[in-house]
């Protein structure tokens, strides 16, 4: 198996007494597209700013292919892309000023073909100033130059905000081609649909933990079952405390609806007896499986 | 250094250096055209002079009234105002600003994830203050240089207003290293242009302070305008060893640990 593209270890970084995340650890294998989901707050940014040595770590190490991310800032970002959640750049230059001024870091002249291609699959106007341009735009402007040079790793913080649905398709459908070309994606962002429709395996981030790290399809398959059961009597939340039955709701018309994470055996066993109108279990949208895990932490 | 940073930052900052440039020149160039008026009214005026209290002129530098009706005696006493207030104003508010900005800007993540390294930024960055201040320094001084030559009714020191143009530059490069300096220290992202401005005054205040207040002529070591020699009539005007290693050895400490601070800077944006 070859070097992970990204690997940090026991990561920590507080803020003089303020948590920002404790001890991170997650590789990322060559070619992946990685999830890092989580809400505001909870140290995916810290993490990014780690990783491209904006801020320096309290403890633990960070290399990307194999490299210090402090030491060896420079050689890993001749290999990084980064689109951060502010889109803010020069606001005196143009478009096209901007991304010339990208590219001449990388000692690569302008590529206006790249260019061309990128900013019409984004149907940006390269001789508007970047003052002039609306959020959704400043967003495009970042995804371009993040791919102009060809970065072997995509580093992206909440890359999707401000973009129209039309142009998240075209971005997504630009990640799977680079991502086809090799390129590896590290993707952040508290939209679990985004991250549920691009990513492989994905970490969910908690008050600066990792609370799981998991392949999508089995977070999915984890026999975590959401529940939806009409009864015909009135039936009392309390009957289903038992083990393996998660954020139990009581809806009108003696409706309970619960995430079942046991043997489904059990479940069958549980309700022998009672008098069911509907039964319904299906499988729960990653979203859903997120604030499981989110609310189980917080419980345990 | 990074030439790719540097060409940029370069453009960035002109539009700001060509309009002091020209206030400032102007500024010379109006206050030099009245030395003819000042010097055909000499008898009126050092009767007016000899009401104010001396220490009221000699916080600009001259022991001697007679000194201000030499052209370049003249010139240096202006000369404190225009290129020794408004240059350090100009430095200081350029070198505070030109790192942080990239912070309050929310630049400093695009420029951080390129391949430079912080040395290379920060190099490259403070190549741009010297020239910037250089070139402030070297316009506003041939303009000075010219205005008096036209105004001249007897030769002057050129040796004397070399010196004078160099403690200039040197105590802008001061405070140009003061900014930078205040700005590895800002831990949030915020401009820091008043408070800048602010210690520039604040130095000339107490230098002032201390020149016209005997008792608190000691104070007058606070701040970097004390240094300057600005006695340019003196036959003994020359560049004090001193006050040259007191304005490098400052500058270049200041910078080293501005370099330091800033590799080592969590950069929030």
């Amino acid at each position: 198996m070859s070097a992970p593209v990204i690997d940090i270890t026991d990561l920590t970084k507080f803020y003089g007494k303020a948590r920002g995340i404790e001890h991170v650890s997650l590789e990322i294998g060559e070619g992946e597209i990685f999830g890092f989901i989580g809400p505001n707050g909870a140290g995916k940014s810290t993490t990014i700013r780690i990783l491209l040595n904006l801020i320096f770590p309290t403890g633990g190490s960070a290399r990307i292919m194999g490299m210090d991310v402090i030491r060896e800032t420079k050689k890993i970002k001749r290999h990084v892309g980064y689109i951060p959640s502010d889109a803010n750049a020069y606001a005196s230059m143009d478009v096209n000023e901007f991304l010339s001024y990208c590219i001449r870091f990388y000692g690569k002249q302008k590529d206006n073909h790249r260019i061309a291609e990128l900013s019409s699959l984004f149907e940006l106007d390269l001789k508007r100033k970047i003052a002039d341009l609306s959020m959704g735009n400043r967003k495009k402007v970042s995804i371009v130059q993040s791919l102009l040079h060809s970065p072997k790793l995509l580093i992206m913080d909440e890359p999707t905000t401000g973009l129209d649905p039309l142009m998240q398709a075209n971005f997504f459908e630009l990640l799977r081609s680079e991502n086809l070309k090799g390129m590896t994606v590290f993707y952040s962002s508290h939209i679990l649909s985004e991250v549920q429709m691009l990513c492989k395996r994905v970490a969910i981030i908690k008050e600066g933990k990792i609370i799981q790290l998991e392949d999508i399809e089995t977070l999915r398959k984890k026999q975590l079952k959401k529940v939806f059961i009409e009864f015909g009597d009135h039936e009392s939340k309390g009957n289903f405390s038992v083990p393996g039955i998660e954020s139990v709701i009581a809806g009108p018309d003696n409706i309970l609806s619960f995430m079942y994470s046991g043997d489904i055996n059990e479940l069958v066993g549980l309700l022998a007896g009672r008098k069911i109108v509907n039964l319904m279990i299906e499988e729960p949208s990653l979203e859903e499986i997120f604030m499981h895990y989110y609310q189980y932490n917080s419980q345990s | 250094m990074n030439r790719n940073l540097f060409l940029k930052e370069m453009r960035r900052n002109a539009f700001s250096l060509i309009i002091w440039m020209i206030v400032i020149t102007i500024l010379i160039s109006l206050t030099m055209s009245v030395y003819r008026m000042f010097v055909e009214n000499q008898s009126k005026i050092m009767g007016m002079m000899n009401l104010i209290p001396k220490g009221a002129l000699q916080f600009k530098g001259i022991s001697n009234f007679n000194d201000l009706f030499s052209v370049l005696g003249f010139y240096a006493v202006n000369n404190i105002i225009y290129m020794m207030v408004l240059g350090s104003i100009f430095a200081i508010v350029l070198s505070s600003n030109i790192l942080l900005k990239e912070e309050y800007n929310k630049t400093a993540e695009y420029l951080l994830a390129r391949p430079v390294t912080r040395s290379e930024i920060f190099v490259s960055k403070l190549v741009v203050l010297f020239l910037y201040v250089f070139l402030l320094n070297l316009v506003t001084a041939l303009a000075g240089l010219i205005c008096m030559e036209l105004v001249k009714n007897e030769p002057f020191s050129i040796r004397a207003f070399l010196i004078l143009s160099l403690y200039t530059l040197l105590l802008n490069l001061l405070f140009g290293a003061i900014g930078l300096f205040i700005s590895t220290l800002v831990k949030r992202s915020k401009p820091v242009t008043t408070f800048s401005i602010g210690l520039v005054l604040i130095c000339y205040f107490i230098y002032t302070v201390s020149k016209i207040t005997e008792s608190a002529a000691k104070i007058g070591y606070l701040s970097p305008f004390e240094f300057v020699n600005v006695d340019v009539i003196n036959p003994a005007y020359r560049l004090e060893f001193l006050n040259l290693l007191y304005f490098t050895g400052i500058s270049l400490l200041l910078v080293t640990i501005s370099h330091r601070l800033y590799n080592r800077k969590d950069i929030y944006t």
